[in-house]
């Protein structure tokens, strides 16, 4: 089955692009041109991704993917001519996986897609704790006393690629290459982001972390 | 009230008509302190000689001893309590005493009032003492001048009393001096002047002196200065004075003595009438009472105008510094009151201007940056949608190049290539124009430095591979955190580093790394082609290329070191560059390891050790060039060669100066 990829770009042209790139590598791509129908869209043509450009017209393309996390856990990556801090920091924020910075190459396009589609390989059944946190790994389910979290797929592989090995101190491009699928150095904003967001979720109180721990001037680490 | 001196005899008693006499019984009592209870003073005295004079004696004399110790004991009591005392506020003055001397810096207000306080207080004291000098002087000539005329006539007129008289036996010649005498004292209830009426001693004793000696009331001889006694029983007829104080009821008074010779039935007396000054004395006395009070309360007025002045004056002044700090601090709607239309006013006026003005420009030049920014922004997005677009298409027409015939297959790897090139330009300019309008950010975080450069070496090593270079990392550190923006980091060690092997000409380019307590280095050292000093100044130059053939060749925007040059400056690092012809060149990158920290000496040498070893190339002069300082300057590179040379050149002189 082909996977379907909801592009939402308002630029034409690129829409086109990506959709003949995605296409080339047997994805299944549906388009969106406006920010303002982008919900809409992604509610029946239900993707397996979304490709969103941050600037929409209609809609706001940070407000968009506020909307879509808002209903859904489907993967975003965001795609963006700002490679400015703020701007970046604030798509994270709102919700996207990831993002690649134009101008992309193709192959890089389809390496991130990739990333975020890799189908769950049949995992055994394995329970992992950290702290008062229990986390089911073929159940995909994390609980604290009974009381399920929800967590999207990224922050779920994130904790668990922490909990696996409780031992182990992460840099932020171990975590990049484990969870997002990076090769080589990427922004590790992306982690910051995402820790930061798992923490919203996850602890009891996120300005004193117990359950992922940062070892300062290295990464992070699960705690005990 | 008169008083007998103790050589009189026969005691007259009941000649004046309120004086009590003292009787012979007492001769040894002195002074007698009061004549009012005569029979008390004298009973006393009486008794403690009745009840065993050794034995009060002694007990006085060690009640006096037990006495003197405890208050000696109590002294050091007291001096070691108020040691201690000291010992422990002894921090706590010091801080008042720092606190006031602070205060006396830094308040202009209080410096003012107490420099006025102090030169009013002295000169009061001058005009004070001056006027009282002089008011005092004047009441006491004033009174000398009356008590010599005075004496002048009553002298007279006791010397032509005795003169005259015609008396011979005793009682009538004691009857006629004293009553002579008392005639001085002046009539009427309140005595005008005293008298001390003495025979003149070593003179032969005539038979009928019955007289020796008489004075007023409480007065005897020993209250006449004895300068003035010897003057006056030197001279012939003169008349002389001298200040003196002799005893009115319980008090001393001042007064003046003035002293004659009288004769009477040839025997010469000294005669001294003596005046009372003590109502002068209070006079002057409340004089300078009105003085003291006059003067404590200007000085408190001058001190209070002076506050008051001063306060008018400097307040607005602290006002406008007050002011100053807040439109420093960046509150730049902040103004001075104006009020009224002098120099204080007009000074708040033109601040006020100042101020308007600059809040003007600064929001102007704020606007400004935000258009730059926005427009940075702005065009970035809308270049780079089309050129994403454009890359993608000649990529897949890239790879799909096979299939072309050789003329299609040519256009779709130069467009390939090109837009590449294009690519990296572009976002090199728009990095570049972020840094111009002031809208780049550090992001700093503590991480370790090496693990930041062995990613640059990995990334760096298929270039390396590729020109044939080994790229060698040395220190002696194993980790180093420092607080950095690591994007940045990696972009200026990735640029030094490509930039060390593309133009290395295959040889090892050295990585050295190292920290010391406030800053890490690390130097990227080829020993490739090098620079000359007028290219080692330029290195940082935008656009600018040390080769213009050879640069076409190696790519690159031309904008690599001047980023790294922004990048370290937003570090408040240093980016420095050294370069030699033919002997490579070296790039030494200094951070702060703290974030906002200051560089006070690099780590590392700028200029590479291995260049002293011999055999290096001849050239010893070397170019030093500075982000920091634009101006280049020439460094003397130490060598065994000049510096041989100088000994050389040193000791032939020598020698000429001696034969010389």
């Amino acid at each position: 089955m082909k996977a379907r990829i909801l592009v939402v770009d308002d630029d034409e042209a690129l829409a086109e692009m990506i959709g003949i790139v995605l296409r080339n590598d047997g994805f299944d791509p549906v388009f969106c041109a406006d920010g303002g129908q982008a919900l809409d869209v992604f509610r029946s043509s239900k993707p397996d991704l979304v490709l969103l450009d941050l600037m929409l017209p209609g809609s706001d393309g940070i407000e968009v993917c506020r909307q879509i996390r808002g209903e859904s856990d489907v993967p975003i990556v965001m795609l963006t001519a700002k490679s400015d801090t703020s701007d970046v920091v604030r798509g994270l924020e709102s919700g996207a996986d990831d993002y690649v910075p134009k101008p992309f190459k193709p192959a890089e396009l389809v390496a991130r897609v990739r990333a975020r589609l890799r189908p769950g390989e049949q995992k055994a059944p394995e329970t992992l704790r950290i702290a008062d946190v229990t986390i089911d790994v073929a159940g995909h389910m994390v609980t604290r006393g009974g009381e399920r979290i929800s967590l999207t797929p990224l922050e779920f592989d994130l904790l668990v690629a922490l909990a696996r090995k409780p031992w182990q101190v992460f840099t932020r491009e171990l975590l990049l290459e484990q969870v997002w699928g990076y090769r080589h150095a990427a922004d590790t904003r992306l982690v910051n982001v995402h820790v930061q967001r798992l923490r919203s979720k996850i602890e009891r109180d996120p300005e004193a972390p117990e359950v992922v721990l940062t070892v300062r001037g290295v990464g992070y680490k699960a705690g005990s | 009230m008169v008083s007998v001196t103790k050589r009189d005899p026969e005691s007259p008693s009941g000649k004046t008509g309120s004086g009590t006499t003292l009787p012979d019984a007492v001769p040894a009592e002195q002074p007698v302190p009061s004549s009012q209870e005569p029979d008390q003073e004298q009973g006393r005295p009486a008794e403690k000689h009745g009840s065993g004079r050794p034995l009060t004696a002694r007990r006085i004399m060690l009640l006096g001893r037990i006495w003197t110790r405890r208050a000696l004991i109590l002294g050091l009591r007291i001096t070691r309590l108020v040691v201690t005392a000291l010992q422990h506020l002894r921090p706590g003055l010091r801080y008042l005493w720092k606190s006031l001397l602070r205060r006396w810096r830094r308040s202009l207000e209080l410096r003012t009032v107490m420099m006025t306080i102090l030169l009013s207080v002295i000169s009061f004291a001058v005009v004070g003492a001056y006027l009282s000098n002089q008011i005092a002087n004047n009441l006491f000539q004033e009174r000398l001048t009356q008590a010599e005329s005075e004496s002048r006539y009553y002298v007279k007129q006791v010397q032509d009393t005795f003169d005259g008289a015609q008396v011979n036996d005793q009682s009538s010649v004691i009857t006629l001096v004293y009553d002579t005498l008392n005639t001085v004292e002046g009539n009427g209830s309140v005595i005008q002047r005293r008298y001390v009426f003495e025979a003149l001693p070593e003179q032969n004793k005539p038979r009928n002196r019955w007289v020796e000696s008489r004075a007023s009331d409480q007065l005897t001889v020993r209250v006449i200065p004895p300068e003035l006694r010897k003057s006056v029983q030197e001279s012939g007829k003169e008349q002389y004075w001298a200040s003196t104080e002799f005893p009115v009821g319980n008090q001393d008074h001042p007064g003046i003595a003035v002293g004659n010779k009288v004769t009477f039935n040839g025997t010469v007396y000294e005669l001294y009438l003596l005046y009372d000054l003590e109502n002068a004395q209070q006079t002057l006395d409340q004089i300078q009472n009105v003085l003291w009070a006059g003067g404590a309360a200007l000085i408190i007025m001058i001190g209070g105008i002076a506050w008051y002045v001063t306060r008018n004056v400097v307040s607005p002044v602290s006002h406008a510094a007050v002011v100053s700090e807040k439109l420093a601090a960046g509150q730049l709607q902040e103004r001075m009151v104006v009020k009224g239309e002098d120099e204080v006013a007009r000074l708040g006026a033109s601040f006020n201007h100042m101020a308007a003005s600059l809040q003007e420009q600064i929001t102007q030049l704020a606007t400004l940056s935000q258009m730059q920014q926005r427009f940075v922004s702005d065009v970035s997005h809308e270049l780079r949608t089309p050129l994403t677009t454009v890359r993608m298409a000649a990529e897949v027409l890239f790879d799909a190049r096979d299939s072309f015939d050789p003329i299609n297959r040519r256009s779709a790897e130069l467009l390939y290539n090109q837009v590449e090139r294009f690519q990296s330009l572009l976002s090199d300019l728009l990095e570049i124009s972020r840094f111009d309008a002031g809208a780049a950010v550090l992001e700093a975080e503590p991480q370790d430095i090496f693990q930041l450069i062995g990613q640059v070496i990995e990334g760096a090593a298929p270039v390396a591979a590729e020109y044939g270079s080994e790229v060698r990392l040395t220190s002696r550190n194993k980790s180093i955190i420092v607080e950095m923006d690591s994007r940045r980091i990696d972009r200026i060690l990735r640029n030094l580093l490509l930039n060390a092997v593309e133009h290395g000409e295959g040889k090892p380019v050295h990585v050295t790394v190292a920290a010391n307590h406030d800053a890490v280095a690390v130097s990227v050292r080829d020993h490739g082609i090098g620079m000359t000093p007028a290219e080692a100044a330029r290195v940082f130059d935008r656009f600018w290329r040390a080769d213009p053939a050879r640069a076409r060749t190696t790519g690159g925007s031309g904008l690599g070191l001047s980023i790294a040059a922004e990048d370290t400056k937003l570090h408040n690092g240093w980016l420095q560059a050294w370069g030699q012809k033919g002997a490579g060149s070296n790039f030494r990158l200094t951070l702060p390891l703290k974030k906002g920290g200051t560089i006070v000496k690099s780590p590392l040498h700028l200029e590479p050790h291995d260049l002293r070893l011999p055999g290096t190339a001849p050239e010893q002069r070397v170019l030093v060039v500075d982000t920091q300082e634009r101006q280049p300057r020439l460094a003397q590179a130490p060598s065994s060669d000049t510096s041989g040379r100088t000994d050389y050149g040193g000791a032939p002189g020598a020698g000429e100066a001696g034969r010389a």
